[in-house]
């Protein structure tokens, strides 16, 4: 690989794999994992196609969704990668300022 | 005189029973972010005593106490633990991490505990965590001894389906029902199948398969597992109301009858529900609306709109009184009679309960 540099973090796994005797144990993902690649496409509105049978108001359900994973697209996943998000903000209602978008940091998957 | 000594032990030993039994009170058991199980005097209205999850982050999720209201279990750890505590010392004397070396297992919903209070099943859903992907592994019941400590290891683990959500033993635990797309019933002691209440697979022809969410423990009250139902009736127009039907499931932990009625057409989203102790016709179910059912009637009976949405719904064992709680840091008590709110619980450090099980215990 002397003349291939890896572009993504998955190609730099792959590369340090190799040095380690472990290529094969690098495979393509080929399920879905986690909360944040997990889409739950028609949660936004409720069984009749409006809003009204959405939780209410929304700060009583942040949690109850996020918890189990089960609001994906729009909040951290707190059960594999980042279980600190809404660390410190124990009410969602009082406490939503708080709440930040999060980045991936360099080296983790 | 022998037979006579005996009677007089026998009424000696009835009436200190009577006694606890009037001396014991009724306590709600939740919990809230950040770490925090919570004993509730339902009747003063007032939390009596709070309790730290040891390394809970983000927070406590399914909550499951012995019967004899001594001890709480609670899924906690990113779900990947359960942390047995005693109620009287406060203390963390049981514990049990899922996850280990290369295996990433978690727990959500499934748990319950033996009546004989021995015995802990946990659904679990394990990840082999490979160097860049998650390997998705077989499904299982694990069993453990709630006197193994704080290091605590499955004796015994059994296959179950994937999307298990709720476990349910019967009164006399010799059956775990493993309710998901069906309630499969198996021999706790041996993991062996004993049985299938179809729920999903109903099979019925003028009907979709029946749609069902819950996550909900909360049968301890009346014996009587309970939830929401939906489906739609082929055999009705699709612009016709009554093609929409909601229903009630119930299984009655005690006689394994198992039973789903349609009720109402579709009107309101309900999450929970819970069947009332006393009269046992009457199941209350929660969401944004308050809803009474008539189980044996099999008809709507009152809905009024609540503050704001919740999850959770228990009831008092004398059937007076609903508590409804989860997701913001607030319960609230209504008249199981007219539906009126008639009290509110706040939650002391105003963290929410989220999905935190909403639960009865004597003591």
């Amino acid at each position: 690989m002397k003349r291939l540099k890896p572009l993504n973090r998955k190609a730099e796994l792959l590369d340090n794999a190799i040095e380690d005797g472990k290529a094969e144990e690098v495979y393509t993902m080929q399920t879905v994992v986690g909360c944040s690649t997990t889409l739950d496409p028609g949660w936004e509105v409720d069984p009749f196609g409006s809003v009204a049978a959405l939780c209410q108001p929304m700060e009583a359900d942040l949690y109850g969704c996020s918890d189990p994973c089960w609001w994906p697209a729009q909040v951290a996943d707190t059960l594999n990668t980042y279980p600190d998000w809404n660390k410190g903000a124990d009410s969602a209602q009082r406490d939503w300022r708080q709440l930040q978008s999060v980045f991936p940091k360099k080296g983790e998957s | 005189m022998q037979v006579t000594i005996k009677a007089i032990l026998l009424s000696a030993a009835a009436l200190a029973l009577s006694s606890q039994a009037v001396s014991a009170k009724e306590y709600i058991l939740t919990a809230h972010k950040p770490d925090q199980l919570v004993l509730i005097d339902a009747k003063a209205r007032k939390v009596e005593r709070s309790f730290t999850v040891p390394d809970a982050g983000p927070g406590v999720l399914t909550v499951t106490p012995s019967r004899d209201g001594r001890m709480a279990y609670a899924i906690a750890n990113k779900w990947e633990s359960v942390s047995g505590i005693d109620l009287d010392s406060g203390e963390q004397v049981f514990r049990a991490n899922f996850s280990s070396g290369d295996i990433r297992a978690k727990a959500m919903f499934g748990m319950d505990i033996s009546p004989d209070g021995k015995e802990l099943a946990v659904f679990l859903s394990p990840v082999k965590l490979g160097l860049g992907e998650y390997e998705v592994q077989d499904t299982y019941i694990a069993i453990f001894n709630t006197a193994d400590g704080l290091d605590a290891k499955p004796v015994r683990t059994f296959s179950a389906p994937r999307r298990t959500a709720l476990l349910i033993y019967s009164d006399d635990g010799t059956k775990l029902y493993a309710g998901g797309w069906d309630f499969v019933v198996y021999d706790p002691k041996t993991g062996e199948q004993t049985g299938v209440h179809k729920a999903r697979n109903w099979g019925m022809a003028d009907r979709t398969e029946p749609d069902i969410l819950d996550v909900w423990p909360q049968w301890e009250q009346a014996g009587v597992f309970s939830t929401p139902f939906f489906t739609v009736r082929t055999d009705k127009a699709e612009d016709d109301p009554a093609a929409y039907a909601m229903g009630m499931l119930t299984l009655d932990l005690k006689t394994d009858e198992f039973v789903m009625d349609e009720y109402e057409n579709f009107a309101v989203v309900i999450f929970s529900t819970a069947v009332n102790p006393v009269r046992r016709n009457e199941a209350y179910g929660v969401y944004t609306q308050l809803s009474k059912i008539d189980l044996e009637k099999d008809e709507l009976v009152a809905r009024k709109n609540l503050d704001h949405t919740y999850y959770a719904i228990n009831v008092a064992g004398d059937g007076s009184e609903l508590y409804v709680g989860g997701t913001m840091d607030d319960i609230g008590i209504y008249d199981t009679d007219t539906l009126e709110k008639i009290g509110e619980i706040r939650i002391p450090n105003g963290g929410d309960m989220a999905l935190a099980s909403l639960r009865m215990i004597q003591r």
